[in-house]
């Protein structure tokens, strides 16, 4: 990645940073839950790019760390009023150590096996959240607790608040992703997934960097899932379907895998099809779908891949 | 009460087995992973309802939904599976799962959320008496069907030339274009025939099962665990990877209920981490 990449996408996301703010400023109810919703599937997006656009590892059960910290953050505040910052905090924990002992199995096995284990570890965790009667099985559990904000002056029941907190949270999230991809292990995963007997070679020990990847991977999930919890105050099997773990990856190649901005560009554009659509037709994931499919067949960087095509050109 | 289960699980398992057996001869012949596989089930069932509340004809019905399989899978096959053949196994998941969300809208468009049911045809509408038992005709039907189509398959597979052109396709592609066999008009017949069985287990699921959008995602997971543990490209490996999972789920349903769900899900991964090749790999799948 040359240093006119890199500065396009510091810029893009200043870009995309104050833009959010200013639409937080002037948007209402409706806007402020939008921009909350977006949040929360950004954080996912990006955790995931990490994954299949760095250490090219395509997950089709990411959705579980997503669940797990979002259930664990449900659990701990519903039935042992655990304070929602200690729950949280907890979720996110339990989210990253699954993350290490499944990655530290799946990481042996590679493309079309690599999804079909993903996703089995995935089924087994919406298996058992869609049969755990104590979590309410697939009518799922209300009533999450919220973290005080009070001191700070702001509450997380109220969707202004919560969207700018959530705003804050994914930014955060950018910087930490966008600082372990610049790092040498980052550069590293990209030898990995760019030809993984070659890193080997050079002395990369590719099974351990996988597995922190992953790790790493699902660390945000659970960031993003503690979140999610916090956004509506429940929790259904439908955080751990595996359909939810092929729409985040959707969102992350219409946006752009493998550049961290676009899976934010990703989320944005399918919380804003789903609602903005669904006022038009019910039928709005048939138009993502259609879109998502001529993406992939005929602009495989996504939106903003196209982007960086263009930026690359103009400076030519 | 055993034979009940047995005969339960088996059914299940023909049902499972239609659905694997395209796709699984599609992966090993073509290397190609078709998750919108379930979407043509679907759609299978649903042209299929339609024909028989117009024409009041089951048999007409399993017809239709076939052919109309078969038909979107001829589209799909010039439109965009050529495209992607060669590309990376991801690719193929993300194209394929594109068409399953176009695929479920399509469907909610032309019949609506409601969930519809067809009744079996009069003559396999009643039941026999089996060992003291009595049991549903249809489900004894299905049971046949399914077999009779694994004999079947496995005839042709084994006894013509056509069968020997798959057999020799799935082991080594370019050897066998070498010798002048139009290789990619096999693949092509194979993978319509494997939509057109998608389409007929839609069907012939239909007076079991209620049919509904989203009938598709219910099927695609079990169908791809059984192609993986029988291990693709392998019809016996199909046929016998069904029945695991068929009796697994049904007869775990009934002694285990609160582990057998999770059983299917550590058979996948075990395979898949011990086994890639899949538990029942014989001679057609490397």
């Amino acid at each position: 990645m040359n240093n006119d990449v890199k500065y396009l996408r510091s810029l893009s996301a200043v870009a995309i940073l104050v833009a959010s703010i200013i639409v937080w400023w002037m948007a209402g109810y409706i806007g402020h839950e939008l921009l909350g919703e977006i949040a929360v599937y950004a954080i996912l997006a990006m955790s995931l790019d990490l994954l299949v656009g760095y250490a090219g590892m395509a997950s089709l059960g990411h959705a579980l760390y997503f669940a797990l910290a979002a259930y664990c953050t449900a659990g701990l505040t519903v039935f042992f009023a655990w304070p929602a910052s200690v729950a949280i905090t907890a979720a996110i924990a339990a989210s990253t150590v699954a993350a290490a002992l499944i990655g530290y199995i799946v990481v042996r096995s590679s493309g079309i096996f690599f999804l079909m284990t993903t996703l089995a570890f995935g089924q087994m965790g919406w298996t058992y959240f869609s049969l755990s009667p104590r979590f309410g099985a697939i009518e799922g559990l209300s009533g999450v607790a919220q973290i005080d904000l009070s001191p700070i002056g702001l509450s997380l029941s109220n969707p202004g608040d919560f969207a700018i907190v959530s705003i804050v949270i994914c930014a955060a999230a950018y910087l930490a992703l966008a600082t372990v991809v610049d790092s040498p292990f980052g550069h590293a995963l990209l030898a990995i997934q760019q030809n993984e007997n070659r890193a080997r070679a050079l002395g990369i020990p590719t099974l351990r960097y996988k597995v922190v990847a992953f790790t790493i991977g699902g660390a945000v999930a659970g960031l993003a899932g503690a979140l999610a919890a916090e956004r509506t105050q429940f929790v259904s099997p439908e955080l751990a379907a595996w359909s939810l773990s092929g729409d985040v990856l959707v969102m992350v190649i219409v946006g752009g895998v493998g550049t961290l901005i676009g899976p934010i560009i990703g989320a944005v554009i399918w919380v804003i099809f789903r609602h903005g659509l669904s006022e038009i037709t019910p039928y709005w994931l048939m138009w993502v779908g259609i879109f998502f499919i001529a993406v992939m067949l005929f602009a495989r960087g996504g939106v903003f891949g196209a982007i960086e095509i263009l930026w690359q050109k103009r400076r030519a | 009460m055993l034979l009940v289960q047995t005969l339960n699980a088996l059914q299940y398992s023909m049902l499972l087995f239609m659905l694997a057996v395209g796709l699984s001869i599609v992966l090993g012949l073509m290397n190609f992973a078709n998750m919108a596989h379930g979407t043509l089930y679907m759609i299978g069932a649903f042209v299929g309802f339609s024909t028989v509340g117009t024409t009041g004809s089951f048999w007409l019905g399993c017809l239709a939904g076939p052919a109309a399989a078969a038909m979107l899978g001829a589209i799909f096959y010039f439109t965009i599976l050529q495209r992607i053949q060669n590309e990376s196994p991801l690719v193929q998941v993300l194209v394929t799962f594109g068409l399953i969300l176009v695929g479920l809208d399509l469907v909610r468009m032309v019949w609506g959320d409601i969930p519809k049911s067809i009744t079996s045809p009069p003559l396999l509408s009643g039941s026999v008496k089996i060992l003291g038992e009595t049991y549903p005709t249809y489900r004894l039907f299905i049971c046949s069907l399914g077999v009779s189509l694994f004999a079947l398959l496995y005839l042709c597979l084994e006894r013509t030339r056509i069968g020997a052109v798959i057999r020799a396709g799935v082991d080594d592609k370019v050897m066998t274009s070498a010798l002048g066999i139009n290789v990619d008009l096999a693949f092509f017949v194979v993978f319509c025939l494997g939509c057109a069985l998608a389409g007929l287990a839609g069907v012939a699921a239909a007076p079991l099962l209620q049919i509904h959008p989203g009938m598709d995602m219910d099927i695609i997971i079990p169908t791809l665990i059984v192609v993986v543990i029988g291990g693709p490209g392998s019809l016996t490996g199909a046929f016998f990877g069904s029945m695991v999972i068929g009796f697994t789920e049904t007869f775990g349903a009934v002694f285990l209920p609160s582990v057998s769900s999770f059983v299917i899900y550590v058979l996948l991964a075990g395979v898949l981490l011990l086994r890639p090749e899949g538990l029942m790999a014989g001679r057609y799948s490397r």
